[in-house]
C-alpha cells in the first residue's frame, strides 16, 4: 500500500485549492497507481498522503495534491497541485508544485509556481525558486532563494508580494506576473 | 539532519553561557535605506551572511532578488579546530558558499559578523569574497564601538527600509574588537568605504564598495 486517500485538510494549507487542472506533460514515471476506468473522478478536495511507513524510490507525479509523511528519493512533480513535506516527511529531490509547504526535510530544490512556505519545523538543503516565499523563524535553510516564477512551469505565477511604495514602480518585471488561479 | 548545524549553534569560545530572551531593540538604519535606494534599481543577486529570517526574506522580496542565505557564523561555529575550516583557505569558503562557480553577488549583508571574526578573518574573509563579486557589489556591515558585545552575532530583523530590529541570541557578552574605519579599509582590501553612518547607539554602519 502506497497511497493513502484523504478528505482530511492538511495541516498548511494557506489558500483555497481550485481544482487541479490536467497537467501539460508528466515526464517522470509514477508509482501512484492510475484510477481505474470505472472509478469516479476525483473531487478537488482529494489528496493523497504517502504515510510515515511509505519508502519510495523513483520520481512521482501526478494530478492531485500531496502530503508527505515518508520518504521520498525521487523527483516529485505536481507542477498543477499543492505539495506538503509533513513533519515526518523526507524527500531526497526537487519538488515542484503549486504551492509547496515544508514542515519536514527537503535536500533539494524546490520550484513553487504561486508559493514556497518553510514552516518552523522544516529544513531546506537546496534552491527555493517561487514567486513568493515564505521563510517561518526556526526553519532551517541552506541555498539560494529566487523570487521569480520558474521558466520551466510556463511562467504563470500568481500575482506575486506586492512591491512597496516606489519600488512599484521601478520593477515592472515583478508586477507582470499575474495569478492564473 | 547532518547538513546543518545544531539548532542554536552556540557561541564560538562561549559554550555553555546560559541563553536568556532580550526584548528587541529597534534602530534607525541609515545604510540600510541607502542600500534599498541601490538595489530597487535592478535585480540584484544578495548573499546574506546571517542567519534565515523570514522577513527578511519577505522583504527583500519586494525587489526580486535572487537571495543566497549562509550563516558564516554558524558555519564557523560548527568547525572543529584543526579540521583545516579556516575562512582563509579557499576550500572551506568553497564549501561554506557552495554556489555556481559564476555566481557574482551584487550585495552581502554582513550585518555585524565582522565584530565576530579575528582580524586575519576578516582579512581573509574579504579577499575570498573578491572571488564572488564584481566591481560596484556592496557590503552592508554594522560595526560596535561598544566595550562589549553580545558572545553571539544579533538577529537583524528589517522593519522597514530604514529600521532594523536588533534581536539578541544571548544574554552573554564578550570584549568587543572596535574596529576603527581606518582598521576597517586596511582589513577589507579590495573594498573601500562607500558611506558609513555613526548611530546615536554606538554602532557604525557601514557600505563598501568593492572596487
Amino acid at each position: 500500500m502506497v497511497w493513502k486517500k484523504s478528505d482530511d485538510p492538511p495541516s498548511p494549507q494557506p489558500q483555497p485549492t481550485p481544482a487541479p487542472r490536467p497537467m501539460a506533460a508528466s515526464p517522470a514515471p509514477s508509482p501512484s497507481p492510475a484510477p481505474a476506468a470505472s472509478e469516479p473522478p476525483r473531487r478537488p478536495s482529494e489528496r493523497a498522503t504517502i504515510g510515515p511507513s511509505i519508502f519510495i524510490k523513483g520520481d512521482l507525479s501526478g494530478e492531485e495534491d500531496l502530503i508527505i509523511e515518508g520518504r521520498v528519493e525521487g523527483k516529485v512533480d505536481l507542477k498543477q497541485n499543492n505539495v506538503t513535506v509533513g513533519q515526518n516527511g523526507r524527500v531526497k529531490a526537487d519538488v515542484i508544485g503549486k504551492v509547496v509547504v515544508v514542515e519536514g526535510e527537503v535536500d533539494g530544490n524546490v520550484f513553487a509556481r504561486e508559493q514556497a512556505i518553510l514552516r518552523q519545523s522544516g529544513a531546506i538543503r537546496g534552491n527555493i525558486t517561487a514567486p513568493r516565499v515564505i521563510l517561518e523563524d526556526g526553519s532551517r535553510f541552506k541555498g539560494s532563494i529566487d523570487m521569480e516564477p520558474p521558466k520551466e512551469m510556463g511562467g504563470s505565477g500568481p500575482a506575486r508580494h506586492e512591491p512597496s511604495r516606489e519600488a512599484n514602480s521601478n520593477r515592472s518585471e515583478a508586477a507582470g506576473v499575474k495569478a492564473t488561479a | 539532519m547532518s547538513w546543518f548545524s545544531p539548532r542554536g549553534s552556540g557561541p564560538r569560545k562561549e559554550q555553555g553561557r546560559v541563553q536568556v530572551e532580550v526584548e528587541p531593540d529597534v534602530h534607525r538604519s541609515l545604510a540600510l535605506a541607502a542600500l534599498c535606494e541601490e538595489i530597487r534599481r535592478r535585480k540584484l543577486t544578495v548573499l546574506d551572511l546571517g542567519s534565515a529570517v523570514g522577513s527578511n526574506v519577505e522583504f527583500l522580496s519586494q525587489y526580486g532578488c535572487k537571495l543566497f542565505i549562509e550563516d558564516l557564523y554558524a558555519a564557523l561555529s560548527a568547525r572543529t579546530p584543526g579540521d583545516g575550516g579556516d575562512l582563509a583557505s579557499s576550500s572551506f569558503f568553497g564549501e561554506f558558499l557552495s554556489v555556481p562557480e559564476d555566481t557574482r553577488f551584487d550585495v552581502v549583508l554582513a550585518w555585524d559578523l565582522f565584530d565576530y571574526l579575528q582580524r586575519k578573518e576578516l582579512a581573509a574573509f574579504a579577499e575570498q569574497l573578491r572571488n564572488y563579486t564584481n566591481r560596484g557589489a556592496l557590503i552592508f556591515a554594522l560595526i560596535s564601538y561598544h566595550k562589549t558585545i553580545p558572545a553571539q552575532p544579533y538577529r537583524f530583523r528589517i522593519k522597514d527600509e530604514q529600521h532594523l530590529i536588533y534581536e539578541r541570541r544571548t544574554g552573554a557578552e564578550r570584549p568587543s574588537p572596535r574596529l576603527a574605519p581606518a582598521e576597517v579599509t586596511n582589513l577589507l582590501k579590495g573594498f573601500r568605504v562607500d558611506r558609513s553612518f555613526l548611530l546615536k547607539h554606538g554602532i557604525q554602519e557601514y557600505l563598501l564598495v568593492r572596487e
